[in-house]
């Protein structure tokens, strides 16, 4: 009689060790997916701000042309100035993308009114860099969309996300993806 | 028990979509043998591919970066930029803790021609820099549709390039390209690099943790795509092979 009883003690006491641990490793778990998204979302702010300092470079250059599109110019200084205060993932991302949209303008406007501005090196090198810190920040955003993903199904898939709720892990937000943040100012030069 | 099914249910949709949508990335391009020169569109000569491999082949034992040439008829609709950090990261071009791969893409009938750069030369191949090799070097010979040519003008420099940057010797006669503007990103990739150690030996212990031993060999199988896998390193068995490394979206294309 006497054993029988240790035995149910000793079963209760291995399914809540078992638990315990199962508790443990799936926190670990959402932790270590956790991190990836602040990881992936901290090289997305990286990009976003080195192409938020490439602008006023490009600015100057295009400067030099004299009589460069004001009223466009405009635009894109509100717009990075709007994106230098974001700070969540959604503002970032609104952000972002009014900035994209106000950059596309205004090369446009700039090129013209000015086509040979095309043959000018300083300016095809800082539309390369331009272009490739989109291109950064399209292949950062893609990266962090899939951290946030892979984390959002970890902690809401069932039975681990009761772990998650009693840890209080929450749901990340996707990085939006609008459509004019998907165009990269395209600048063709062999014309 | 109904309600676990209902809650299951779609995750077990989502893995679904996941597999399918593996299975669709599948089909994508494998690297040929040589691995440096991968002539999908047949337009190289075959003295310039053997060139070419000889020069990728020599770069990478000297200093591990890989320059991976390739021609492909069409990008199907892709951005060539997207297409080309694709290839770049699935191949595992580069070093796998340096990241030093090159992507010289082009695509003939889309008459584009991109350069990826990974994540570990992208301060000595910035983008402006990357484009005006391009500018010099390849659109010249492309605008004529010297393929051939072009393809080893272009991989020269970058090879050139790539020496100077681990500080051997350039080849003689070859001039620098002029480097503009734009600014050089250097030491500001060792963090995430280091970042992203810490969480693989994190999720190496969590595996180790929850399923002993066995938990290596999971994590050795299991989450594919961690910065390119396992991939073997180079040479060997006559044939060439990525080392893993990744890229970030860095580099520069023009049409011709």
């Amino acid at each position: 009689m006497k054993n029988k009883k240790l035995i149910t003690v000793l079963v209760i006491a291995g399914i809540v060790l078992l638990l315990v641990f199962w508790g443990v490793s799936t926190r670990n778990g959402f932790v270590t997916k956790e991190q990836s998204v602040q990881k992936a979302q901290s090289q997305i702010s990286t990009y976003l701000q080195r192409r938020a300092d490439l602008i006023p470079n490009f600015v100057n250059t295009v400067e030099g042309y004299t009589n460069y599109e004001q009223s466009t110019l405009t635009a894109v200084t509100e717009a990075r100035a709007k994106a230098g205060s974001a700070t969540t993932a959604k503002e970032q991302s609104q952000a972002n993308a009014e900035l994209d949209r106000a950059i596309n303008v205004w090369v446009n406007a700039v090129t013209e009114a000015y086509p040979n501005i095309k043959a000018d090196t300083h300016f095809t090198a800082l539309q390369d860099e331009l272009a490739g810190s989109e291109n950064r920040i399209a292949t950062a955003r893609k990266d962090y969309n899939d951290a946030v993903e892979e984390y959002n199904v970890a902690i809401r898939k069932f039975p681990a996300s009761i772990i998650a709720s009693i840890s209080g892990f929450d749901k990340a937000d996707y990085f939006e993806n609008t459509a004019e943040s998907n165009s990269v100012p395209n600048v063709s030069f062999s014309k | 028990m109904k309600k676990q099914l209902k809650r299951i249910l779609p995750f077990c949709l989502v893995l679904l979509l996941c597999l399918c949508l593996c299975g669709c990335e599948e089909e994508k391009l494998t690297p040929t043998k040589e691995f440096y020169v991968n002539d999908f569109a047949n337009v190289l000569e075959e003295d310039v591919k053997s060139e070419i491999l000889s020069r990728g082949a020599e770069l990478a034992e000297k200093t591990k970066a890989q320059v991976v040439a390739v021609t492909v008829d069409s990008t199907d609709g892709q951005e060539i930029s997207d297409y080309a950090l694709n290839l770049g990261r699935d191949w595992g071009i580069g070093d796998k803790e340096k990241n030093n791969g090159v992507l010289i893409l082009l695509a003939v009938s889309d008459r584009e021609v991109y350069i990826a750069v990974g994540y570990g030369l992208e301060g000595a191949l910035p983008d402006s820099k990357t484009g005006r090799i391009l500018d010099n070097y390849a659109v010249p010979y492309f605008k004529n549709d010297d393929f051939s040519q072009g393809m080893l003008s272009v991989y020269k420099a970058v090879q050139n390039e790539v020496y100077i940057e681990y500080g051997l010797e350039a080849e003689e006669g070859y001039v620098p390209v002029e480097f503009l503007a734009g600014d050089t990103e250097e030491d500001g990739n060792m963090l995430p690099i280091a970042i992203s150690w810490i969480i693989m030996i994190a999720v190496i212990f969590i595996y180790i943790r929850v399923f002993g031993a066995r938990g290596l060999f999971l994590f050795m199988g299991g989450p594919r795509g961690f910065g390119g896998g396992s991939r073997g390193g180079s040479g060997g068995f006559g044939g060439f092979s990525g080392g893993g490394g990744s890229f970030g979206g860095g580099g520069a294309g023009r049409g011709f």
